[in-house]
C-alpha cells in the first residue's frame, strides 16, 4: 500500500510485508535466505514426540521462530537453517521433550558459508 | 618483500573471543621473541559481540617488516586454527588457502570424524587435533584487550593455553620455551604441545 510519510514522500510496502502497528504478526511471512544463522549452533535442540505436548511454548519462545506447528501431522517442526543452538526452547519446555545434542553428531542440518556471516 | 606466512584462527562471539585473541597475541609474541616481525589483530569485519556468531583472528609472520599493513583479512591463510570444532561444519575454513596447509581444531573427536566435514581437505598437508576444553575447560570471557585496550586479566589463561602449544608442536613457527614466559597456564600449554594428535595426509 502507498503512504505518503512527511519528508520521506512516498512509500510502498508490498501487500504480504505489511505489519500492523507494534509490529506483532501472527507468524514469519517468509524466511531470509542470505542471512542463514545455522552455523551459529554448537548444539542442537533434539525433540521427544513421545513427551511433547504440542503446548507451542517452544513456538512462543524461540527468538528465530524456528518452532512451527504442523497442524495436518499434530507435529512441532524444527527449521535447521536459521536455529542458531541458544537453548531457550530447551530450557522453556515444560516436559523435557527437548535435549541439546552436539551439532557434530549430525552429518548434515548446517548451510556451509564462506564468511561468518 | 621476504615471505609473509598468515595464521588465521577462528573462534566463537563472546564465549570464545577473548580466548581465540589470546591465541594470536601469543603467537605474535612468541614470534617477535624469537626476533620475527609479527603483526596480531582481530574484530575487522566480523561480529565478536554477538553470542556464538563465528569469527576470525588473524596473525601476519615474516623474517622482514611486514608491508602490507592496511589489509587486515588473511587472504592465503598457511595455518587455520579452530578453537571450537563445530566451525568447521559451517564454515569453508580453508577458503584461501594454497595447497599444503596446515589445520589445527580444538576437539576430542577423531581426525577422521572431522575430515568428514572438510569437503577440500585435500588443500591440507597436516591436520591436527588437540582437546584443549579437556586440558583446561576454561574459557575467559573478558572485553577488556578488545579494540587495542589493554588485557587485564592476563592471556592464556584458558584453552588458548593449550591450543598455543599444539601450534608450537605442529608448525614449528613458535617455540615452546617463549610460550612458557607468555601464557598464564604454563602446564596446559605443555599439556597442549605434547598431547596434540598430528596426521600428515597425502
Ligand atoms: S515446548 Fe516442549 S512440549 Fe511444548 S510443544 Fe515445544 S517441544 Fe513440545
Ligand atoms: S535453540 Fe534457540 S534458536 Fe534454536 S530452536 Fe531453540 S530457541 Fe530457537
Amino acid at each position: 500500500m502507498a503512504k505518503e510519510l512527511p519528508g520521506y514522500g512516498t512509500i510502498n510496502v508490498p501487500k504480504d510485508r505489511e505489519v500492523p502497528f507494534g509490529a506483532v504478526t501472527p507468524a514469519p511471512v517468509c524466511t531470509q535466505n542470505l542471512f542463514q544463522t545455522s552455523n551459529w549452533r554448537i548444539v542442537r535442540p533434539v525433540k521427544d514426540d513421545e513427551k511433547c505436548t504440542r503446548c507451542l511454548i517452544c513456538y512462543l519462545s524461540c527468538p528465530d521462530a524456528c518452532w512451527i506447528y504442523k497442524e495436518e501431522e499434530d507435529m512441532m517442526e524444527w527449521v535447521a537453517g536459521f536455529c542458531k543452538g541458544c537453548q531457550i526452547c530447551i530450557n522453556e519446555c515444560p516436559t523435557g521433550a527437548l535435549t541439546a545434542a552436539p551439532e557434530l553428531d549430525f552429518p548434515d542440518g548446517v548451510v556451509r558459508l564462506e564468511k561468518p556471516f | 618483500m621476504a615471505k609473509v606466512h598468515e595464521i588465521t584462527v577462528w573462534a566463537r562471539g563472546v564465549i570464545m573471543d577473548k580466548e581465540g585473541r589470546d591465541v594470536i597475541n601469543i603467537f605474535a609474541k612468541a614470534a617477535q621473541m624469537d626476533g620475527k616481525h609479527a603483526q596480531a589483530f582481530d574484530n575487522y569485519e566480523d561480529l565478536p559481540d554477538r553470542v556464538l556468531v563465528t569469527v576470525r583472528k588473524y596473525v601476519r609472520l615474516s623474517d622482514e617488516e611486514i608491508e602490507h599493513k592496511y589489509v587486515y583479512t588473511n587472504d592465503q591463510p598457511e595455518v587455520v586454527v579452530i578453537a571450537e570444532a563445530t566451525i568447521v561444519k559451517g564454515i569453508d575454513v580453508l577458503l584461501g588457502m594454497k595447497k599444503g596447509g596446515t589445520l589445527i581444531i580444538n576437539t576430542n573427536r577423531s581426525i577422521d570424524s572431522m575430515l568428514k566435514f572438510i569437503p577440500n581437505a585435500d588443500l591440507l598437508s597436516t591436520i591436527a587435533t588437540v582437546d584443549a576444553d579437556g586440558i583446561t575447560g576454561v574459557r575467559t570471557v573478558d572485553f577488556s584487550g578488545s579494540e587495542g585496550g589493554v588485557d587485564e586479566s592476563g592471556i592464556g589463561k584458558g584453552i588458548a593455553a593449550p591450543i598455543v602449544g599444539a601450534i608450537a608442536k605442529v608448525t614449528g613457527m613458535i617455540k615452546k620455551e617463549h610460550l612458557a614466559k607468555i601464557v598464564s597456564d604454563v602446564s596446559g600449554m605443555e599439556r597442549g604441545y605434547k598431547e596434540v594428535k598430528i596426521k600428515k595426509l597425502g
